[in-house]
């Protein structure tokens, strides 16, 4: 009996914890996009035409965040029955977010206007063996237009 | 080329749906099929076990019987009883019965693999005519004739790996509570099915031997003097309900079933016997 309880505390921590800290997460993402938005950070591997570069720069914005006890526990069962990993969509999802944001932020430090050619690189961290809770690491990176300063 | 910068909507990229309603839905599918498996896994060994032929179950190692003797007077005497019960219910020759005398005071006897049956002190003393005692040992002989022990063993293993699949120790908890206490093979636990089966079996048991069913009666008032009237209700117990089993034997042979028979009284050195073994 004594491991069951162990597991459903462990679980309830989790999703505690989890889904506070997730909570607070979105609501720092939503607030810091809203502030960055007049900074975009494009795809395109070229900037616009409209772009005056006086400088450019590597930018990049890292984050790991750990998965919870309760949406690994959740992941395991999706394993069995297949379908969508709803858990983990939230958790790449902020972790892309906020890799995003913290580029942008270098960028906007710098006096960019725009990121182009960003990307992602995307890593699992695994504790000892692939069993263990695990982090997803989120890199963001882009090269910044800093304008020429317009005096 | 045009440029703009969109506001992008929230939760594009995330499932919407509470965590905790998937949580339900995974889990309850989940445990719904592990118990479904469990149950057919007993079901498989309920239906194979059968087939485990006697002198395989002879060779599960057993822990050495601690408990018990099969020498001296009482315990012949037992054995000489058990021979003809064996006889009556012809059971096939390679179904050995041993029985083994207990002197402890529990009201208790049961009948393990291999053929052991265990008979304490305890009840023995409260039987008064040899046809209880008959009908005591018959009812422990059908558990070994109809291989309880064995399909006891088999479907306490296999619910109790199943559901270590969960929980290592619900799973212990199972396993223990079929094999009894420490691991011991010697205590295992029938099902009321099993019970009521076996009881069925000594009733025709002692039709034979004696032509009548009086006494048999006996050894259920024996058990019922000792819970006396406290008797749990028949969900929380494995052996069916005392009246049930008297109302059983009663309407079983109905037409045959005549108080006024004689009962067959026990050897007299039998009381000698129970006392002389408690020094």
């Amino acid at each position: 009996m004594i491991d069951l309880i162990i597991f459903l505390s462990l679980l309830a921590l989790g999703y505690g914890f989890g889904r506070h800290a997730e909570n607070r997460h979105y609501a720092s993402i939503i607030k810091r996009e809203k502030k960055l938005r007049a900074l975009p950070a494009i795809a395109a591997k070229t900037p616009t035409e409209l772009s005056k570069p006086n400088d450019s720069c590597l930018v990049v914005g890292s984050v790991v965040i750990s998965v919870d006890y309760f949406k690994r526990f959740i992941s395991v069962l999706r394993n069995l029955v297949g379908g969508r990993v709803t858990s983990y969509e939230s958790l790449v999802d902020r972790a892309r977010r906020e890799a995003v944001l913290r580029m942008k932020e270098q960028a906007k430090a710098m006096g960019a206007d725009l990121i182009f050619n960003t990307k992602f690189e995307t890593a699992g961290i695994h504790q000892g063996n692939g069993n263990q809770i695990g982090s997803v690491e989120v890199l963001a990176y882009g090269t910044a237009i800093i304008p020429a300063q317009q005096n | 080329m045009e440029y703009s910068n969109p506001e992008i909507p929230e939760g594009i990229n995330t499932s919407k749906g509470h965590p905790l309603k998937e949580f339900f839905w995974l889990t309850s599918g989940v445990l719904v099929s592990i118990f479904a498996a469990i149950f057919l896994l007993v079901v498989f060994v309920d239906a194979l076990t059968s087939y485990i032929p006697f002198s395989v179950e002879k060779e599960i190692p057993l822990p050495e019987f601690e408990i018990g003797t099969t020498a001296g007077p009482l315990p012949e005497y037992l054995q000489s009883l058990t021979d003809r019960i064996v006889e009556a219910q012809s059971l096939p020759d390679e179904m050995k019965i041993t029985v083994h005398y207990v002197d402890d005071g529990t009201v208790n006897a049961f009948a393990t693999l291999a053929g052991h049956v265990f008979l304490f002190r305890g009840l023995l003393e409260k039987l008064q005519n040899e046809n209880a005692l008959v009908m005591l040992i018959a009812h422990e002989v059908a558990h070994v004739k109809h291989r309880h022990p064995i399909k006891s063993l088999g479907r306490g293993l296999i619910a109790g790996l199943a559901l270590s699949v969960i929980s290592t120790t619900a799973g212990d908890a199972v396993i223990s509570n079929f094999l009894g206490e420490a691991g011991y093979l010697t205590i295992l636990k029938y099902s009321r099915e099993m019970e009521s089966e076996s009881d069925e079996t000594a009733i025709k048991t002692l039709q034979s031997i004696y032509g009548h069913l009086a006494g048999a009666e006996d050894l259920f008032k024996a058990f019922q003097d000792e819970t006396e009237g406290l008797e749990p209700p028949e969900f929380f117990s494995t052996h069916p309900l005392t009246d049930d089993r008297i109302a059983a034997i009663r309407n079983s042979v109905a037409g045959e079933y005549a108080q006024d028979n004689q009962v067959t009284a026990l050897p007299n050195e039998f009381k000698t016997w129970l006392v002389s073994d408690d020094k």
